[in-house]
């Protein structure tokens, strides 16, 4: 689905090696019954290869792509850093759950400052690796695994209505500029009006929300 | 490989010098079933380790430098390198040292389990709602419950005292009028597993 942060992740892998693949949208408000074959729940992303193997659960799939396919690797070669990128992500946990709640309190007209608060405590967690490493990205000074699995939410921040939220963190904004800097994250950034217009379409439960600003 | 048996260390202790050279040191708990993941990885690869057992229920101040969360497994080698998070420390386990690999090495293979195992973290932590369908007791709640209800009869819950969610969910589940009724009594089950185990043709018919 075009707009879903956990298949963005997968997206981003597969650009970022250069991996030769189709995309197949899932309208996750009205799934094929054929889509219960591929994961047991109808979640995205799913992955799935010419010999039928389906792989889901975003971080497992991006980590068999990177496992699978030659080029530039996406984890570290050295064990001990592979681990402290998967450790990483343990610390970012909480983020993709508070950002939605966020979002859809912001989209109800409710009250979100107690939702922001951990947000933003989360976040200065990053902001204190960030520092403790002293690097740009969050795996070192380039772009790696854990920068990719991070980003989609932080790309969703603003249209979110939540970009206030790393108004605290400056090391975390300056990662933000510097991964809009990357050629694989620019190339996938979606439309800040098409994203509004279908967070717009989403909350009046329309179910043609997932296909806004396709020319049909 | 010492101190598997060793005394917790807790509040006021001294925190543990360097790891030795060519060993692996494992910050863990005796009853912890995710600290024996990792010790189960480091006897199956035949890998040179210590154990420091940690009061879980009174920690020791230096511990959250090694591991923030507080929580066991830790993993920390001679370069003072730490990893945690079970399921992490067992892979860098696999990675790092020689011998049997685990962890298959085709990617598809190892995709495979870590989707296995994201299921049965799913069973085990729980985290979204009461009942593993939702808000209330249903089906899957029945079908999942006879091995935990066997936890129960062998006195083993406090296993789940890691894992608060499915504590309170086993807590709910023997609230339920069909749960208790059918109840296991823990004496007949220990009298019938003792059988069973000896092969005892009466095993089954113990308690009638």
């Amino acid at each position: 689905m075009r707009f879903c942060p956990y298949a963005h992740r997968t997206r981003l892998v597969l650009l970022a090696k250069g991996i030769r693949h189709e995309v197949i949208n899932i309208n996750l408000r009205n799934k094929p019954e054929w889509y219960f074959t591929k994961h047991p729940f109808g979640q995205i992303p799913v992955l799935e290869n010419s010999k039928c193997e389906l792989i889901y659960e975003s971080v497992i799939a991006c980590e068999y792509l990177d496992d699978a396919y030659p080029g530039r690797k996406l984890y570290p070669y050295d064990y001990y850093e592979r681990a402290r990128q998967k450790m990483l992500l343990e610390l970012f946990y909480k983020v993709p759950h508070l950002t939605k709640e966020c979002l859809v309190a912001l989209r109800c007209g409710r009250e979100c400052a107690d939702l922001k608060l951990a947000l933003r405590q989360e976040f200065c967690n990053l902001e204190e690796i960030l520092g403790y490493q002293n690097t740009i990205f969050f795996g070192g000074d380039c772009i790696s695994m854990i920068d990719y699995l991070f980003w989609p939410w932080f790309e969703r921040l603003d249209v979110y209505g939540i970009a206030d939220c790393v108004h605290h963190t400056p090391a975390l904004r300056l990662w933000i500029a510097a991964m809009k800097q990357d050629p694989t994250v620019c190339a996938l950034l979606t439309d800040k009006n098409i994203f509004l217009g279908f967070l717009n379409l989403y909350f009046q439960n329309n179910p043609n929300a997932f296909d806004y600003g396709l020319s049909c | 490989m010492s101190g598997g048996s060793a005394r917790s260390l807790g509040k006021g202790s001294a925190p543990p010098g360097q790891v030795p050279e060519g060993l692996i040191r494992v910050y863990s708990m005796r009853f912890c079933p995710f600290a024996k993941r990792t010790l189960l990885v480091l006897k199956a690869k035949g890998i040179g380790h210590e154990v420091i057992n940690i009061n879980l229920k009174n920690k020791p101040e230096w511990f959250f430098k090694k591991n923030p969360f507080g929580l066991v497994p830790v993993l920390e080698n001679s370069q003072g390198q730490v990893i945690y998070e079970s399921a992490i420390t067992c892979e860098y386990l696999d990675e790092a040292y020689p011998g049997k690999k685990l962890l298959p090495d085709d990617p598809y293979e190892k995709a495979c389990q870590k989707m296995v195992f994201e299921l049965f973290s799913k069973v085990l932590t729980n985290k979204k709602t009461a009942f593993f369908g939702g808000s209330s007791l249903s089906m899957i709640d029945y079908l999942i419950w006879p091995w935990f209800e066997w936890l129960v009869a062998l006195e083993l819950n406090e296993y789940v005292d890691h894992t608060p969610n499915l504590k309170l969910w086993m807590a709910a589940m023997m609230k339920d009028p069909a749960v208790s009724s059918l109840f296991i009594d823990p004496k007949a089950f220990r009298g019938f597993l003792d059988l069973y185990l000896q092969n005892n043709l009466e095993a089954c018919d113990y308690g009638l």
